[in-house]
C-alpha cells in the first residue's frame, strides 16, 4: 500500500513538472543567451498575430540556433559565430538599425540556442525561435545539413533566411520554391572548381587525384571536380570517399603517392585537412598542386603547420589587398586578436549577406518579413564585397572577389579568378619543409 | 610489394595507438568494471595539454608526459575514490553498477568536454612535430608515426611489465580474474579498482600525447577514439592486456589493408568484424 | 466511510492515469504550439526510454540498439514519405524495426550482458556506416528531404504510440511473458529448467520494444524535414534511453517515464537558457544524482531518502 502511495506521488511529480514545463515554456518569453530579456510577447494566446504591430518597439529580436557543443562547434565557433557578434557590435555602437516606421533606431538583440549539432534540436529551436520567442529575424544554422532541414521552415513561416555555412549546389534547385532562402556562400561548380581547373591546367596539369569525405559537401565537390578536370584536360587518376569518422589517411595518401598526381584534392573538413597535410609530410608526398578545404582557408591551419602550409591551396573569399572597405573588415574582424581566428573564405560573404539584411531593414522601413524580402531579392546593395546583389536567392558570382587562395610566405593569397588575384600562383607548390 | 610492405607497416603504426588506447579502458572496464564512456575524454585533455604545452612553451610534446601522465593518474584515482567507489558501495548487483556507473561516466562525459570548450576554445589545433619522412625497408613513414609506434610499445611492454613483476600489478591481475577471492586473498580492493582507474586515464593521456603528434586535436575529439577503444577491447577479449596490445594491431592491419582498397568501407569493416567475432567468439581473440 | 477511502484509494491510480491522458489529449486546444512541439519531443524520449525498459530492465542486458531502431524508423519515413499516408509509413516502419530486432535476438541473445551491449552498440554503427557506403556510392544521395507533416499531427502520432507502448508495458508485466522475463532476468537456466523457451521469449520481447522505437523515428523524421545516416542512427539516442531509464529509476514502472520527461525538459531548458553551459550542469546532474540517489530519481519519494539526505549534510 504504502509503494502504491509513493506511485502516485511521483507521478504527481511528474505532471507537475509537466505543468511547470507547459507554464513556463507558453506564457514566458525565454531569456536569451546574451544579456537583457526578451519581452517580446506576453501573452501565449494564438490569436496575437504578428501583424498586428506593436505601437512601440525598442529593439529588433534576432534568433539563432547554434552549434555550442557537439561535433560542429569547431566550424560554427570559427565561422558565423564571430561575424554575427562582431556585427551586432557594430550596429549597436552606432545605435542600431534606422526603421522608419518607428521614427528610430532599434539596436539588436541575439537570442542564441545550442543545437547541440543535432538537426532535430536545431528544427525544434527555429521553430521554437519563430513560434514561441517571435523573434523578428531568424538567423542561419550552422552547416549544409542544418540549411537544408533549416530553409523549408523559414519557408513556411514566411522569415527570410539569408545563410552562412554550408549549401550545396543541389539547394539551387531548391531555391525557386523558397522565395525566402538566399544563399551567400560560394559553391564548387559554381566558379570554385572552374576556376581552379583552369588555373592548374594552364601551368601544365594533367593528372588529379580526388578524395573525398562521404557528406553533401565532398559528394558536391568530387562531382564538379569530375565535370571541371577533364574539361579542361586533366585525367582523374584516383577518386576516394572517406567516411566521416576516419582519423588516418596514411593509405589514403600511400594510394594516391602509388598514381603520381600531379594535383592533390581533398575536399573534407580540418578534421581530415590537417592529418592528410601532416602524413603528406610524413609520406614525402608532394604533387605539384595541393587543394583542400574548408580548412586550409582558416588562420589555424596556418599557425599548426607554420611554412609547411607554403603553396597549398584553398577556398578563398577576399583578401585584404583587394579593397579598402575589405581591409577594413579584416582589421576590424582580426586586429590583436590570435591568428587561429582568421578564416579567408566565409567571412566577407557572411559579413555582407548582414549587410543586405540591415540595408534591406532600413531601405523597408519596416521590419515586416516580405517588404524586406523582396528588397534583398530584387535590389542592389553596398557591402564589403562593393556591389553586391542576390541573383535567384543566390549570391550573384560577379560579387565574389575570389575563388581559390593560395597560401604564400605566409599569406593566403587570392590566385583565382586571376581578374581579381593578389598574387600569381606558385606552380608547383615548393617541396614540404625539412625537419 | 613496396606497397604491401608500406600497407602493413602503416597499419601496425595506427595499430599502436589504438593498442595504447584500448589497454587503458581494458584496465578499467576489465577490472574495475566501469564501462567508462568518458575514457575518450582523457585522450582529449592529453592531447590538448600537449598542444599548449608546445605551442605556448615550446615544450617537446614527449616531454609533457611528465605533465600528462600523472596529472591524469591522479585525476582517474580520486575520480574512482569519489565517484565509483560510492556507487560500488550503493549497487545491490554487478548488473546495477554497470548500468549506473555508464550513467555517471556519461555525466563525465559531458563535464569535462564542456570544461575543456571553455578552457580551450572550440577550434580545430594541430602542430607539426617530425612530419618528415623516414624510409623503412624501402619504404616511407612518417617519423612522428614511427615515434607513435615507439613509445606505444615502450608503454605497452612496461605496463606489462609491470603487471606481471610488481606486488601492484599481482595484486591488479588477480582482481580482473575475480576480484571477491583477491579481496579474500587480502587485496585492498578498494585501492586495487581506484589505481586501475587511474592507470586507465594515464594511458588514455598518454595516447592523447601521441595523437597530438599526428592528428588534430579538438574539445569534441573523444567520442571516436572512445568507440575504438571499445572494439579493440572486445578484439582482444576483456580484461586481457596483452588482448588489447593484439587486437589494437589487428584492427590497425585490417583498418589500413581496407583503406588502401576502398576508405569509404574502413568503418563498414571495423564494425563487421566486430559483430562477426562477438558472435563467433564473443570473449575475444585471447579470451579464455 | 472507510470503505468509500479504501475505494478511493482503489480508483486514484487509474483516476490520475486518466486525467493525465485527458490532459495530454486535449493539449493543442489550450497549449501555446511551440509547447506542443516542446511536450512532442519529450514524449518522443519517453518512448524510447519505456521501449528500453520493456526488455532490458526485467531481463538486465543493456541494449544500445535503439538507436538503430529509431533510425530505421527514420529511414523508413525518409523512403517512402509522400508516397504512403503516414499511418502506414508508421506501420511499416514499425514493422521493420520488429523484423531487425527479431533478427539481432535471435543472433545475439545468446551473448551476456555486456557482449550484448557490446554488439548492439556496434550494430548502430553497423547499419550507419553500410547505409552512408549504399547512399554514396549507390544511389548517390547523401541526404533525404522528409515530407513534412502538421506539428499537432505529429503530437498525436506519437501521444498515441506512446500510450499503446504504455498499455503494452503494463500487460506484459502482468502476463505468461512478462513472468517468463522475469524469471529470465533473475536466472535463464533455471527459467530454462520451468519449461520456459527462453530465447522465443527474449527474442519476442526485444523485437516488440524495437516497433515503438521505429514508429517514433518514423513520425518523428517527419519534423526534422532533412536526414542522412549520421542524424538518423545517431548513437546519443541508445545511450540517451539509457541514462533516462537509469536516471529516473528502473525499480519502478514511473522511474523511466519520470527519468524521460525530467531529463527531456531540463535538457530542453539548459540549451535555451544556459546554452554555453548545457553539458556542464547535464553532467553534473546525472553524476550527483547517481551518486545521491543510486535507484533513480524516483527515490525521492522515499521519505528514507530525505532523512537520509538531510543527514548527509549536516556534518559539512
Amino acid at each position: 500500500m504504502k509503494a502504491k502511495r509513493l506511485t502516485r506521488r511521483e507521478f504527481l511529480g511528474v505532471t507537475a513538472a509537466t505543468g511547470a514545463g507547459l507554464a513556463l515554456a507558453g506564457c514566458k518569453p525565454s531569456v536569451p543567451a546574451t544579456e537583457a530579456p526578451a519581452a517580446t510577447q506576453a501573452a501565449p494566446t494564438k490569436a496575437a498575430a504578428p501583424t498586428a504591430a506593436p505601437p512601440t518597439k525598442d529593439k529588433i529580436v534576432v534568433g539563432m540556433s547554434r552549434p555550442l557543443t557537439g561535433a560542429l562547434v569547431a566550424i560554427g565557433d570559427s565561422a558565423f559565430g564571430p561575424i554575427s557578434k562582431a556585427f551586432v557590435e557594430e550596429v549597436n555602437a552606432a545605435g542600431g538599425i534606422e526603421v522608419a516606421e518607428y521614427g528610430k533606431k532599434l539596436p539588436i538583440e541575439t537570442i542564441i540556442y545550442d543545437d547541440t549539432s543535432d538537426v532535430g534540436t536545431m528544427t525544434r529551436l527555429t521553430e521554437k525561435l519563430i513560434l514561441e520567442d517571435k523573434v523578428d529575424f531568424l538567423w542561419p544554422a550552422c552547416g549544409t545539413s542544418f540549411i537544408y532541414a533549416q530553409a523549408p521552415l523559414a519557408e513556411k513561416y514566411g522569415y527570410l533566411l539569408i545563410t552562412a555555412e554550408g549549401g550545396a549546389s543541389t539547394i539551387r534547385e531548391m531555391l525557386p520554391s523558397m522565395p525566402h532562402v538566399f544563399v551567400t556562400l560560394s559553391f564548387s561548380d559554381w566558379y570554385q572548381l572552374p576556376v581552379f581547373a583552369e588555373l592548374v591546367a594552364k601551368a601544365g596539369a594533367k593528372t588529379a587525384f580526388v578524395t573525398y569525405i562521404a557528406d553533401l559537401h565532398g559528394i558536391e565537390y568530387s562531382g564538379s571536380a569530375g565535370i571541371e578536370f577533364p574539361k579542361n584536360g586533366i585525367d582523374i587518376v584516383g577518386l576516394r570517399s572517406l567516411p566521416p569518422d576516419m582519423t588516418d589517411f596514411s593509405e589514403v595518401i600511400r594510394a594516391a603517392q602509388a598514381t603520381n598526381p600531379d594535383v592533390f584534392c581533398l575536399f573534407g573538413y580540418p578534421g581530415q585537412i590537417m592529418p592528410t597535410v601532416g602524413t603528406c609530410m610524413g609520406l614525402g608526398f608532394n604533387p605539384k598542386a595541393w587543394l583542400g578545404g574548408p580548412g586550409v582557408n582558416f588562420g589555424f591551419f596556418h599557425t599548426a603547420f607554420g611554412p609547411a602550409v607554403e603553396g597549398i591551396m584553398g577556398f578563398d573569399g577576399y583578401s585584404p589587398k583587394q579593397s579598402p572597405a575589405l581591409k577594413e573588415l579584416a582589421d576590424k574582424l582580426y586586429t590583436g586578436k590570435p591568428e587561429d581566428i582568421q578564416d579567408w573564405w566565409g567571412h566577407p560573404f557572411y559579413w555582407a549577406g548582414l549587410q543586405i539584411w540591415k540595408q534591406a531593414i532600413e531601405k523597408a522601413g519596416s521590419l515586416d518579413q516580405e517588404a524586406i524580402r523582396n528588397i534583398v531579392a530584387t535590389e542592389h546593395f553596398e557591402t564589403v564585397l562593393g556591389d553586391t546583389w542576390f541573383d535567384k536567392g543566390l549570391l550573384a558570382k560577379e560579387c565574389h572577389m575570389a575563388e581559390i587562395g593560395q597560401w604564400q610566405n605566409g599569406v593566403f593569397e587570392v590566385v583565382g579568378p586571376v581578374e581579381h588575384a593578389t598574387a600569381e600562383v606558385v606552380y608547383p607548390k615548393p617541396d614540404w619543409p625539412t625537419g | 610489394m613496396e606497397t604491401f610492405l608500406g600497407v602493413v607497416i602503416g597499419g601496425l603504426l595506427i595499430g599502436g595507438l589504438y593498442a595504447l588506447i584500448a589497454m587503458g579502458l581494458s584496465l578499467q572496464y576489465g577490472v574495475a568494471r566501469v564501462l567508462n564512456v568518458s575514457h575518450g575524454e582523457f585522450i582529449m585533455l592529453g592531447a590538448l595539454t600537449t598542444w599548449s604545452l608546445y605551442t605556448a612553451f615550446h615544450i617537446n610534446p614527449l616531454l609533457s608526459l611528465a605533465v600528462c601522465g600523472p596529472a591524469a593518474f591522479a585525476l582517474g584515482y580520486v575520480l574512482h575514490r569519489t565517484v565509483y567507489r560510492r556507487i560500488l558501495a550503493t549497487s545491490p548487483s554487478p548488473g546495477v553498477f554497470e548500468s549506473n556507473s555508464l550513467l555517471a561516466s556519461f555525466g563525465l562525459l559531458f563535464v569535462i568536454q564542456n570544461v575543456a570548450l571553455i578552457a580551450w576554445g572550440a577550434n580545430t589545433r594541430g602542430y607539426s612535430y617530425l612530419a618528415v619522412p623516414v624510409s623503412l625497408f624501402g619504404v616511407l613513414f612518417g617519423a612522428n608515426q614511427l615515434l607513435t609506434l615507439g613509445c606505444a610499445l615502450v608503454v605497452g611492454v612496461a605496463f606489462y611489465v609491470f603487471l606481471a613483476r610488481t606486488r601492484v600489478g599481482k595484486a591488479i591481475r588477480a582482481a580482473a580474474q575475480d576480484s571477491t577471492s583477491a579481496a579474500l586473498m587480502g587485496v585492498n580492493i578498494n585501492s586495487v579498482l581506484a589505481l586501475c582507474f587511474g592507470f586507465g586515464a594515464a594511458l588514455a593521456a598518454i595516447a592523447g600525447m601521441l595523437i597530438s603528434m599526428c592528428y588534430p586535436v579538438t574539445p569534441v575529439m573523444g567520442i571516436p577514439y572512445t568507440i575504438i577503444a571499445m572494439i579493440v577491447v572486445v578484439l582482444g577479449g576483456l580484461g586481457s592486456i596483452p588482448g588489447s596490445f593484439l587486437g589494437g594491431l589487428v584492427l590497425g592491419l585490417i583498418g589500413s589493408l581496407v583503406t588502401y582498397i576502398e576508405p569509404s568501407l574502413t568503418l563498414v569493416a571495423y564494425y563487421l568484424i566486430f559483430a562477426l567475432l562477438l558472435l563467433v567468439k564473443p570473449t575475444g581473440i585471447m579470451g579464455r | 466511510m472507510q470503505t468509500g477511502k479504501a475505494s478511493w484509494l482503489r480508483l486514484r491510480t487509474p483516476v490520475l492515469w486518466l486525467a493525465l491522458l485527458a490532459a495530454m489529449g486535449t493539449l493543442s486546444l489550450y497549449a501555446s504550439p511551440y509547447t506542443v512541439i516542446m511536450v512532442t519531443n519529450i514524449l518522443m524520449y519517453v518512448i524510447l526510454t519505456v521501449s528500453w525498459v520493456l526488455f532490458s530492465a526485467p531481463t538486465g542486458y543493456i541494449s544500445l540498439a535503439t538507436a538503430a531502431f529509431f533510425g530505421v524508423g527514420i529511414y523508413t519515413s525518409a523512403t517512402l514519405g509522400g508516397q504512403l499516408p503516414l499511418p502506414l509509413i508508421i506501420l511499416t516502419a514499425g514493422v521493420a524495426s520488429f523484423v531487425l530486432a527479431a533478427l539481432v535476438g535471435a543472433l545475439t541473445l545468446r551473448l551476456k550482458g555486456v557482449y550484448f551491449a557490446f554488439f548492439t552498440f556496434g550494430l548502430v554503427e553497423l547499419i550507419k556506416h553500410l547505409l552512408l557506403w549504399y547512399e554514396v556510392s549507390v544511389t548517390g544521395v547523401r541526404g533525404r528531404f522528409v515530407v513534412s507533416a502538421d506539428n499537432v499531427t505529429i503530437y498525436y502520432i506519437i501521444l498515441g504510440i506512446l500510450v499503446i507502448l504504455l498499455l503494452t508495458s503494463y500487460l506484459i508485466r502482468r502476463s505468461r511473458v512478462g513472468l517468463a522475463l522475469q524469471a529470465i532476468g533473475e536466472g535463464e537456466d533455471a527459467a530454462a529448467h520451468t519449461g520456459i523457451n527462453v530465447s522465443a521469449v527474449k527474442t519476442f520481447v526485444f523485437a516488440l520494444s524495437a516497433v515503438f522505437a521505429g514508429a517514433a523515428g518514423a513520425a518523428m523524421a517527419t519534423r526534422w524535414g532533412y536526414v542522412d545516416p549520421y542524424i538518423a542512427f545517431d548513437y546519443l539516442f541508445s545511450f540517451t534511453a539509457v541514462a533516462m531509464a537509469v536516471f529516473g529509476g528502473l525499480g519502478r514502472f514511473e522511474g523511466p517515464i519520470l527519468g524521460a520527461v525530467v531529463f527531456a525538459f531540463l535538457r530542453e531548458l539548459l540549451i535555451t537558457r544556459f546554452p554555453y553551459v548545457y553539458m556542464l550542469v547535464m553532467g553534473s546532474v546525472l553524476v550527483v544524482t547517481i551518486l545521491y540517489l543510486p535507484q533513480g530519481l524516483v527515490q525521492l519519494a522515499q521519505k528514507s531518502t530525505w532523512r537520509r539526505l538531510r543527514g548527509h549534510r549536516e556534518p559539512a
